[in-house]
């Protein structure tokens, strides 16, 4: 499960596909607000980007993956 | 290990590849056909859409590459050649034999990788190469294709903005790329971030919502509302490659160099400022350039990063990088910095190039004759317009002074009369209304002007930003889309108003086609009814109660006979429509030129014909291109076009449907028929002497018989036209062919319509017992008196009309004992006479009875391999009639 929500963190890992969306979504939704992880991440489906960029979350780690790292991170920070 | 949907695809992808075949072979005609180009491409892309449910790797990677290759074909960067037909047909055949494969085994043959690579490579090798230079060519080639709108990329990250402008500098063409996924993509398994994964030489990248985002607890993740922008150095092809199923989605354009540089950031002069333009304009001027790159480093490291004046040290910076650098450019960069105005977007984009690229001001001054404004000052009118729109009242103030000083500079450098905006700039301060009034009838009066002096846009001039032929908010803000797709995008996949068809097993209609027949049976026994009820219960009331109803149930029997062979009607084309690829084909192997016309395709007949009629056919065409067609020079020699025509004509007589296949080729020569005859054994030498040359030239339906003086691998291989006759008449139909030395051949087939009824003639023979006699076999009906039969040795005969009729008692060919026979000579035999192919054959019967319908049904089970009998039918009163065959007994 690409998306695996701890109790203090939402880990984002691994190849997030469209079904990992939803639930993102809802661990983000859930309480406390937990920053999320996306250390481990090696490629964000754009409907998971969509809703990284739509609720904004507090990012703990950001991905290493080159791509990612070039071209998503500074979306995910600017929209902070 | 096939599912339903394996089986679905296989019959889908088989009606496909027939439509991708067929239109291939117009499109070789017609290379120009851009609908059936587009039907042929849609059929392979459906296709491989199909196809990636499975798991086939190499079928996809074949469909992929011949679809590539259409897609080129498309675009006009490939040539449809006849070879290149030949390969892609060759591909269709490798698919369809996979295709069967599937269908069979539910996996491909195990040598299906490398036959895919190996043809994906030769199919690959077509495409032209991702050329740079073409690419270029084609964005110059078509600027107003794609409008796009380029402001945003002036608020992209300054470093990637200027590291793309360095790409630009260098002669690379920088794309700007705009993708508006659907918001429903995801749905079709799309993924536009690992799209841009692929994009070559990605320069920038930025995401951003089209709309504000929804509330949270209303979000729908799997609603895309992203709008991703790009800038890239790849070739726009390649793009183009790459988006191609979504490309309507895209908009592509060329970013001109000047765009790229833009200076922004905080209002305010850094220290020492004032001092640095004195200098730097001096060493600009004298061309000092690395003075004056060491000068602005100097200035750049004492003025802070997020400056406005830093950002323009940078681009400065950046353009001195250049071995060449630019005057012009430095110096607007240098007039920007000494104004320090909050250059945001268009405004430092117009200051750029209106005054001082030297690319551009040329065009600008050339084109913007007094009158008429250069496609470039248009754009920066627009954007300037766009300005003014409401917005933020904090900023109104800043944005109309430099709106005011842009324009009026815009209109200087054009040679346009400036006064008037001045005087609305002056006189009302600055009323955004009225200055966007003004604007909109400065473009508005331009309108004939720019476009009559329009050249069509420069790489420099023409992509900025508004296309003109969308003026006004259309091009607002995001609005750049409004150009939609390059031409060509993907079709879409819909058919309108595609006709309800409900596809049947063929099984389902035939046991009601068994229904139905058993119907007519049971029918046929109420006159049998209508008489018991008169004869034996003496109530002829009744009997004529009963005949009445029988007429109701007849009128409705038949109707349903007719609608449910009207259902297992197909046209020809079924048959035909594999026609015209296996005539060139064979053609072009043979070194032939021929041009096969189709007739009257719509003719209609029962599916089991038109099964039959296809092995036939195929090999009467063979034949007519292998014997009947002379090669091209021969034909000229003859006086004939090089290219012979092939009419396969269906039409419908009466009963029947008659196919005829005419040549224009040489004709059959009887005499070479003969000799071929004789030499083969297959006719003795004396009895061909007699033989009229109609008759020599059906010699070619003997079995054995073939005149290929070469046996070709195409016809000729012994098993002849006999072959064809054996077919047709099995089916109940003829075969004629007639002939006309030099000038051609025309094979007649003649086919029932259906094969459901048979008309047959009852007789009886073995003291009582019925037999069916099929109708077509009959000839006619004699009584001759015994007298007139004469013996040869063991066998009968009579003359019938001065020929000598062989006769042949029934119930001794059935092996039923004859009746003993009382009576004198003068009695008469009921003699049927039936033909057989040529021959007249007399048959002795007991009685002649009726003729009737029948539905005749074969043996099966273990009277299966039964001799002599073509199969039963159920009579009215219950009782079996054996129908014979005719060919197999005599």
């Amino acid at each position: 499960m690409p998306v695996r929500p701890t109790e203090t963190l939402i880990h984002v890992e691994g190849g997030c596909g469209p079904e990992d969306a939803l639930p993102l979504l809802e661990a983000l939704q859930a309480l406390p607000p937990r920053p999320v992880a996306l250390a481990e991440c090696v490629h964000l489906h754009t409907a998971v980007l969509q809703v990284l960029m739509a609720v904004r979350p507090a990012v703990e780690t950001l991905p290493a993956e080159p791509f990612l790292a070039r071209w998503v991170v500074p979306v995910l920070k600017d929209e902070r | 290990m096939t599912t339903p949907l394996l089986l679905r695809f296989v019959e889908e992808a088989r009606d496909l590849l027939q439509l991708a075949a067929s239109g291939l072979l117009t499109l070789e005609r017609a290379p120009d056909n851009a609908p059936t180009l587009n039907e042929v491409f849609r059929a392979v892309h459906t296709l491989k859409g199909s196809a990636g449910l499975f798991d086939i790797p190499a079928f996809l990677h074949l469909v992929h590459a011949g679809e590539d290759v259409l897609s080129a074909v498309r675009d006009g960067s490939v040539v449809l050649t006849s070879d290149l037909v030949d390969l892609l047909l060759d591909a269709l055949d490798r698919v369809g034999a996979w295709v069967d494969a599937l269908a069979e085994t539910g996996t491909l043959p195990a040598d299906a990788d490398g036959l895919s690579r190996d043809l994906t490579l030769r199919l690959r090798a077509v495409l032209p190469e991702p050329d740079p230079q073409e690419a270029a060519n084609a964005a110059t080639a078509a600027p107003a294709a794609v409008a796009l709108d380029l402001d945003w990329v002036l608020a992209l990250p300054e470093a990637e903005r200027l590291a793309a402008f360095h790409q630009a500098r260098r002669g690379q063409t920088v794309l700007a790329l705009e993708y508006r996924p659907a918001g429903d993509c995801f749905y079709s398994g799309e993924d536009p971030l690992a799209l841009f994964r692929q994009v070559p030489d990605l320069l920038a990248l930025t995401l951003a919502p089209a709309e504000p985002w929804a509330p949270l607890d209303s979000l729908d993740p799997y609603a895309c509302v992203l709008v991703f922008r790009a800038l890239t150095g790849a070739p726009r092809l390649d793009i183009e490659t790459l988006f191609r199923y979504v490309i309507e989605q895209v908009a592509l354009a060329p970013v001109p160099p000047e765009a790229l540089l833009a200076v922004t950031g905080e209002p305010g002069m850094g220290p020492m400022i004032e001092d640095y333009l004195v200098q730097a304009r001096d060493q600009a001027s004298t061309g000092a350039w690395d003075d004056l790159r060491a000068t602005t480093r100097l200035a750049l490291d004492l003025t802070g990063e997020t400056l406005q004046a830093g950002a323009a040290l940078r681009a400065l910076l950046a353009l001195l990088d250049d071995p060449a650098p630019d005057p012009g450019w430095i110096q607007a960069v240098l007039d920007c910095l000494a104004t320090g105005q909050p250059l945001a977007g268009p405004d430092s984009g117009g200051r750029g190039p209106e005054k001082d690229t030297p690319d551009a001001s040329p065009d600008l001054v050339s084109r913007g004759a007094p009158g008429g404004l250069s496609p470039t000052a248009r754009a920066l009118l627009e954007s300037q317009r766009r300005l003014l729109e409401p917005g933020e009242r904090a900023t109104l103030q800043g944005r109309l002074v430099a709106v005011g000083r842009t324009v009026a500079n815009v209109l200087e450098a054009c040679g346009q009369d400036g006064a008037a905006w001045r005087e609305a700039v002056a006189v009302d301060g600055g009323r955004p209304e009225t200055l966007a009034r003004l604007l909109e009838t400065l473009l508005e009066t331009d309108q004939g002007a720019g476009s009559s002096d329009g050249r069509g846009g420069g790489a420099s001039s023409g992509p900025v930003s508004s296309d003109p032929a969308f003026p006004g908010p259309a091009a607002a803000g995001g609005g750049g889309m409004a150009g939609g797709a390059p031409a060509g995008g993907v079709v879409s996949e819909t058919h309108p108003g595609a006709p309800r068809i409900l596809k049947v097993d063929q099984g389902r209609v035939d046991a009601l086609m068994a229904l139905i027949g058993e119907l007519v049976v049971s029918k046929n026994s109420l006159p049998f009814l209508a008489r018991r009820a008169e004869t034996v219960f003496g109530s002829r009331e009744m009997a004529r109660e009963i005949k009445d109803l029988y007429a109701v149930v007849d009128r409705l029997a038949q109707e349903m006979q007719s609608a449910i062979m009207a259902v297992r009607m197909l046209p020809v084309s079924e048959v035909f429509e594999r026609f015209p690829r296996l005539v060139r084909d064979v053609a072009r192997r043979l070194g032939k030129q021929a041009d096969l016309v189709i007739e009257g395709e719509e003719t209609a007949a029962d599916k089991n014909i038109i099964e039959i009629l296809g092995d036939p056919l195929l090999h009467i065409l063979r034949n007519a291109l292998d014997h009947g067609v002379e090669l091209p020079a021969e034909r000229v020699a003859a006086g004939k076009p090089a290219l012979a025509r092939l009419l396969v004509r269906a039409f419908q007589e009466s009963d029947q449907v008659v196919i005829e296949i005419t040549d224009d080729g040489r004709g059959i020569d009887p005499d070479r028929i003969r000799e071929a005859a004789i030499a083969k054994g297959v006719i003795s030498a004396e009895r061909a002497a007699r033989l009229s040359p109609q008759e020599s030239i059906n010699l070619v339906f003997l079995p054995g018989f073939s005149t290929a003086s070469a046996v070709s691998d195409l016809s000729g291989r012994g098993v002849g036209m006999d072959v064809v006759v054996t077919t047709i008449e099995k089916a109940g139909g003829s075969v004629v062919l007639s002939s006309v030395a030099g000038q051609g051949t025309t094979v007649r087939l003649s086919l029932p319509l259906s094969m459901a009824v048979t008309r047959v003639m009852m007789v009886e023979a073995g003291g009582g017992q019925l037999f069916g006699i099929p109708m077509d076999h009959i000839a006619e009906t004699v009584r001759i008196p015994r007298t007139a039969i004469r013996r040869i040795k063991h066998s009968e005969a009579f003359v019938l009309r001065s020929a000598l009729v062989p006769l042949l008692h029934l119930d001794a060919l059935l092996g039923i004992e004859p009746q003993a026979w009382f009576g004198d000579e003068t009695e008469e035999e009921a003699v049927l006479v039936v033909r057989l192919g040529q021959n007249l054959i007399g048959l002795v019967v007991d009685h002649f009875r009726e003729g009737m319908d029948i539905i005749l049904k074969p043996f099966d089970g273990v009277l299966a391999g039964l001799h002599g009998y073509a199969g039963t039918a159920l009579l009215g009163d219950g009782r079996v009639l054996l129908v014979l065959n005719l060919k197999e007994l005599l």
